[in-house]
Protein backbone atom coordinates (compact mmCIF):
# COMPACT_ATOMS: atom_id res chain seq x y z
CA UNK A 1 0.00 0.00 0.00
CA UNK A 2 1.18 3.46 -0.79
CA UNK A 3 0.41 6.56 1.18
CA UNK A 4 -1.59 8.91 -0.96
CA UNK A 5 -0.66 12.55 -1.02
CA UNK A 6 -2.20 14.85 1.55
CA UNK A 7 -5.61 15.88 0.40
CA UNK A 8 -5.59 19.35 -1.03
CA UNK A 9 -8.65 21.50 -0.45
CA UNK A 10 -9.97 22.00 -3.96
CA UNK A 11 -12.05 25.04 -3.06
CA UNK A 12 -9.89 27.26 -0.85
CA UNK A 13 -11.92 29.19 1.68
CA UNK A 14 -14.97 26.95 1.59
CA UNK A 15 -14.33 25.51 5.05
CA UNK A 16 -14.11 29.00 6.49
CA UNK A 17 -17.37 29.91 4.80
CA UNK A 18 -19.07 26.77 6.07
CA UNK A 19 -17.78 27.38 9.57
CA UNK A 20 -19.21 30.88 9.54
CA UNK A 21 -22.60 29.57 8.46
CA UNK A 22 -22.53 26.45 10.61
CA UNK A 23 -20.15 27.17 13.48
CA UNK A 24 -18.32 24.12 14.71
CA UNK A 25 -19.52 21.92 11.89
CA UNK A 26 -16.22 21.19 10.21
CA UNK A 27 -14.13 18.42 11.65
CA UNK A 28 -10.50 18.59 10.63
CA UNK A 29 -8.35 15.48 10.48
CA UNK A 30 -4.65 15.28 9.84
CA UNK A 31 -4.50 11.51 9.66
CA UNK A 32 -5.59 9.61 6.61
CA UNK A 33 -5.95 5.92 6.02
CA UNK A 34 -3.78 5.13 3.03
CA UNK A 35 -5.68 3.82 0.04
CA UNK A 36 -4.94 0.26 -1.00
CA UNK A 37 -3.58 -0.20 -4.50
CA UNK A 38 -5.26 -2.73 -6.74
CA UNK A 39 -3.10 -5.51 -8.04
CA UNK A 40 -5.36 -6.83 -10.80
CA UNK A 41 -7.06 -5.21 -13.75
CA UNK A 42 -10.49 -3.70 -13.18
CA UNK A 43 -12.05 -6.39 -15.32
CA UNK A 44 -11.07 -8.97 -12.71
CA UNK A 45 -12.21 -7.08 -9.65
CA UNK A 46 -15.47 -7.50 -7.76
CA UNK A 47 -16.97 -4.12 -6.97
CA UNK A 48 -19.24 -3.02 -4.17
CA UNK A 49 -21.08 0.26 -3.90
CA UNK A 50 -21.37 2.43 -0.78
CA UNK A 51 -23.71 5.40 -0.99
CA UNK A 52 -24.97 8.12 1.35
CA UNK A 53 -28.12 8.53 -0.74
CA UNK A 54 -30.50 7.03 1.81
CA UNK A 55 -31.64 4.38 -0.66
CA UNK A 56 -33.10 1.28 0.96
CA UNK A 57 -35.24 -1.74 0.16
CA UNK A 58 -38.94 -1.03 0.51
CA UNK A 59 -40.14 -2.46 3.82
CA UNK A 60 -36.92 -1.95 5.76
CA UNK A 61 -36.83 0.46 8.70
CA UNK A 62 -36.69 3.96 7.21
CA UNK A 63 -33.56 5.96 7.90
CA UNK A 64 -34.06 8.31 10.81
CA UNK A 65 -34.36 11.56 8.90
CA UNK A 66 -35.74 13.58 11.82
CA UNK A 67 -33.12 12.83 14.46
CA UNK A 68 -31.21 16.02 15.30
CA UNK A 69 -27.87 14.27 15.54
CA UNK A 70 -28.24 11.82 12.67
CA UNK A 71 -28.61 8.14 11.95
CA UNK A 72 -25.58 5.87 12.29
CA UNK A 73 -27.08 2.75 10.81
CA UNK A 74 -26.72 1.42 7.30
CA UNK A 75 -28.93 -0.63 5.05
CA UNK A 76 -27.96 -3.60 2.97
CA UNK A 77 -29.25 -3.37 -0.58
CA UNK A 78 -29.09 -6.64 -2.54
CA UNK A 79 -27.19 -5.79 -5.70
CA UNK A 80 -29.75 -7.61 -7.82
CA UNK A 81 -32.52 -5.29 -6.60
CA UNK A 82 -34.67 -3.57 -9.17
CA UNK A 83 -35.15 0.20 -8.80
CA UNK A 84 -38.82 -0.43 -8.08
CA UNK A 85 -37.78 -2.52 -5.04
CA UNK A 86 -36.05 0.49 -3.51
CA UNK A 87 -37.03 3.82 -1.98
CA UNK A 88 -35.29 6.89 -0.64
CA UNK A 89 -35.52 8.25 2.89
CA UNK A 90 -33.56 11.46 3.38
CA UNK A 91 -34.31 15.16 3.79
CA UNK A 92 -31.34 16.99 2.39
CA UNK A 93 -31.18 16.60 -1.37
CA UNK A 94 -33.65 16.92 -4.20
CA UNK A 95 -35.13 13.57 -5.15
CA UNK A 96 -37.25 14.64 -8.12
CA UNK A 97 -34.79 13.20 -10.62
CA UNK A 98 -34.05 10.13 -8.53
CA UNK A 99 -37.74 9.35 -8.22
CA UNK A 100 -37.95 9.27 -12.02
CA UNK A 101 -34.76 7.27 -12.45
CA UNK A 102 -33.03 5.97 -9.34
CA UNK A 103 -29.82 5.51 -11.31
CA UNK A 104 -29.09 9.24 -11.20
CA UNK A 105 -28.28 8.90 -7.50
CA UNK A 106 -27.91 5.14 -7.07
CA UNK A 107 -26.64 3.72 -10.39
CA UNK A 108 -27.50 0.10 -9.73
CA UNK A 109 -28.47 -0.68 -13.34
CA UNK A 110 -25.41 1.09 -14.73
CA UNK A 111 -23.16 -1.00 -12.48
CA UNK A 112 -24.81 -4.18 -13.74
CA UNK A 113 -24.15 -3.04 -17.29
CA UNK A 114 -20.48 -2.48 -16.48
CA UNK A 115 -20.31 -6.00 -15.06
CA UNK A 116 -22.11 -7.54 -18.05
CA UNK A 117 -19.79 -5.70 -20.43
CA UNK A 118 -16.79 -7.06 -18.55
CA UNK A 119 -15.48 -3.62 -17.64
CA UNK A 120 -15.56 -4.69 -14.01
CA UNK A 121 -15.17 -8.25 -12.86
CA UNK A 122 -18.51 -8.42 -11.09
CA UNK A 123 -20.58 -7.08 -8.25
CA UNK A 124 -20.81 -8.13 -4.62
CA UNK A 125 -24.08 -9.66 -3.46
CA UNK A 126 -24.92 -6.48 -1.58
CA UNK A 127 -24.47 -2.74 -1.70
CA UNK A 128 -24.52 -0.50 1.38
CA UNK A 129 -26.28 2.78 2.06
CA UNK A 130 -26.68 5.36 4.79
CA UNK A 131 -27.72 8.99 5.13
CA UNK A 132 -25.17 11.76 5.17
CA UNK A 133 -26.73 13.94 7.87
CA UNK A 134 -24.49 13.00 10.76
CA UNK A 135 -23.35 15.44 13.44
CA UNK A 136 -21.33 13.05 15.61
CA UNK A 137 -17.93 12.50 13.98
CA UNK A 138 -17.02 9.81 16.51
CA UNK A 139 -20.04 7.63 15.75
CA UNK A 140 -19.62 8.30 12.05
CA UNK A 141 -16.03 7.11 12.05
CA UNK A 142 -16.01 4.43 14.75
CA UNK A 143 -19.48 2.94 14.32
CA UNK A 144 -21.00 3.61 10.92
CA UNK A 145 -17.82 3.56 8.86
CA UNK A 146 -16.47 0.53 10.72
CA UNK A 147 -19.76 -1.34 10.39
CA UNK A 148 -19.89 -0.71 6.65
CA UNK A 149 -16.22 -1.62 6.25
CA UNK A 150 -16.87 -4.95 8.00
CA UNK A 151 -19.85 -5.63 5.76
CA UNK A 152 -17.83 -4.81 2.65
CA UNK A 153 -15.08 -7.20 3.68
CA UNK A 154 -17.59 -9.96 4.44
CA UNK A 155 -19.02 -9.52 0.96
CA UNK A 156 -15.55 -10.16 -0.54
CA UNK A 157 -15.29 -6.86 -2.36
CA UNK A 158 -12.05 -6.12 -4.18
CA UNK A 159 -12.88 -2.47 -4.76
CA UNK A 160 -15.49 -0.04 -3.47
CA UNK A 161 -17.23 2.77 -5.27
CA UNK A 162 -17.97 5.49 -2.69
CA UNK A 163 -20.63 7.93 -3.70
CA UNK A 164 -21.87 10.92 -1.67
CA UNK A 165 -25.41 12.08 -2.34
CA UNK B 1 -22.65 22.05 13.89
CA UNK B 2 -20.96 18.99 15.28
CA UNK B 3 -21.96 17.10 18.39
CA UNK B 4 -18.84 18.25 20.30
CA UNK B 5 -19.80 21.86 19.51
CA UNK B 6 -23.32 21.29 20.86
CA UNK B 7 -22.08 19.53 24.00
CA UNK B 8 -19.73 22.43 24.65
CA UNK B 9 -22.68 24.80 24.30
CA UNK B 10 -24.69 22.76 26.83
CA UNK B 11 -21.74 22.77 29.22
CA UNK B 12 -21.50 26.55 28.93
CA UNK B 13 -25.26 27.08 29.16
CA UNK B 14 -25.19 28.70 25.72
CA UNK B 15 -28.81 28.17 24.73
CA UNK B 16 -28.52 30.54 21.77
CA UNK B 17 -26.17 28.11 20.06
CA UNK B 18 -28.51 25.22 20.79
CA UNK B 19 -31.68 26.85 19.49
CA UNK B 20 -29.77 28.12 16.47
CA UNK B 21 -28.82 24.54 15.73
CA UNK B 22 -32.45 23.41 15.98
CA UNK B 23 -33.50 26.19 13.61
CA UNK B 24 -30.77 25.28 11.14
CA UNK B 25 -31.81 21.62 11.31
CA UNK B 26 -35.46 22.43 10.68
CA UNK B 27 -34.62 25.06 8.08
CA UNK B 28 -32.17 22.98 6.06
CA UNK B 29 -29.35 25.35 6.90
CA UNK B 30 -31.42 28.55 6.90
CA UNK B 31 -32.07 29.88 10.39
CA UNK B 32 -34.98 32.14 9.39
CA UNK B 33 -36.63 29.28 7.55
CA UNK B 34 -36.17 27.09 10.60
CA UNK B 35 -37.85 29.64 12.83
CA UNK B 36 -40.81 29.77 10.46
CA UNK B 37 -40.95 25.99 10.31
CA UNK B 38 -41.20 25.76 14.11
CA UNK B 39 -44.02 28.30 14.07
CA UNK B 40 -45.73 26.46 11.22
CA UNK B 41 -45.81 23.13 13.03
CA UNK B 42 -47.36 24.76 16.14
CA UNK B 43 -49.93 26.60 14.03
CA UNK B 44 -50.87 23.36 12.33
CA UNK B 45 -51.31 21.64 15.70
CA UNK B 46 -53.34 24.55 17.04
CA UNK B 47 -55.65 24.56 14.02
CA UNK B 48 -56.53 20.94 14.64
CA UNK B 49 -57.74 21.67 18.17
CA UNK B 50 -59.74 24.85 17.65
CA UNK B 51 -63.06 23.00 17.44
CA UNK B 52 -62.18 20.90 20.46
CA UNK B 53 -62.50 17.54 18.69
CA UNK B 54 -62.44 14.34 20.71
CA UNK B 55 -58.89 13.20 21.24
CA UNK B 56 -57.43 10.07 22.76
CA UNK B 57 -56.21 11.47 26.05
CA UNK B 58 -55.71 8.00 27.47
CA UNK B 59 -53.21 7.34 24.69
CA UNK B 60 -51.46 10.62 25.43
CA UNK B 61 -51.15 9.94 29.16
CA UNK B 62 -50.12 6.36 28.56
CA UNK B 63 -47.45 7.50 26.09
CA UNK B 64 -46.10 10.15 28.44
CA UNK B 65 -46.09 7.91 31.50
CA UNK B 66 -44.76 4.73 29.97
CA UNK B 67 -41.91 5.91 27.79
CA UNK B 68 -38.50 7.30 28.62
CA UNK B 69 -37.73 10.95 28.03
CA UNK B 70 -35.33 10.10 25.19
CA UNK B 71 -38.07 8.31 23.25
CA UNK B 72 -40.43 11.21 23.86
CA UNK B 73 -37.79 13.68 22.66
CA UNK B 74 -37.42 11.62 19.50
CA UNK B 75 -41.20 11.58 19.11
CA UNK B 76 -41.19 15.37 19.51
CA UNK B 77 -38.97 15.70 16.44
CA UNK B 78 -41.18 13.27 14.55
CA UNK B 79 -44.26 15.28 15.48
CA UNK B 80 -42.67 18.48 14.21
CA UNK B 81 -42.19 16.97 10.77
CA UNK B 82 -45.58 15.24 10.90
CA UNK B 83 -47.38 18.56 11.29
CA UNK B 84 -45.24 20.24 8.65
CA UNK B 85 -46.11 17.51 6.20
CA UNK B 86 -49.74 17.81 7.14
CA UNK B 87 -49.63 21.57 6.52
CA UNK B 88 -49.01 20.86 2.84
CA UNK B 89 -46.13 23.32 2.72
CA UNK B 90 -42.96 21.30 2.50
CA UNK B 91 -39.68 23.19 2.16
CA UNK B 92 -37.24 20.31 2.35
CA UNK B 93 -35.44 18.98 -0.71
CA UNK B 94 -35.94 15.38 0.28
CA UNK B 95 -38.56 13.47 2.18
CA UNK B 96 -39.01 11.65 5.47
Amino acid sequence: MTETSKHEQLRPGIWQTVNERYPGSMIMKDEYVPLAQVKKPLSELKLTFVSSAGVQPIGTMPFDTVHPVGDYTYRTVPSDSKPEDLEIHQLKYLTVGANEDLNVIFPIERLHELAEEGIIGGLTDNFFTFIGYNMDPEQLELKLAEDIADAVVKDHADITLLCPA
Amino acid sequence: MSLPYLKEAIKNGDNEKLIRYVRLHFGDGNEDDGRKEIDKSWIEALKLLLDSPDTDRAFIFDTLENNDAETLAHLYFHLHFYFLKRSGEWIHDGNL
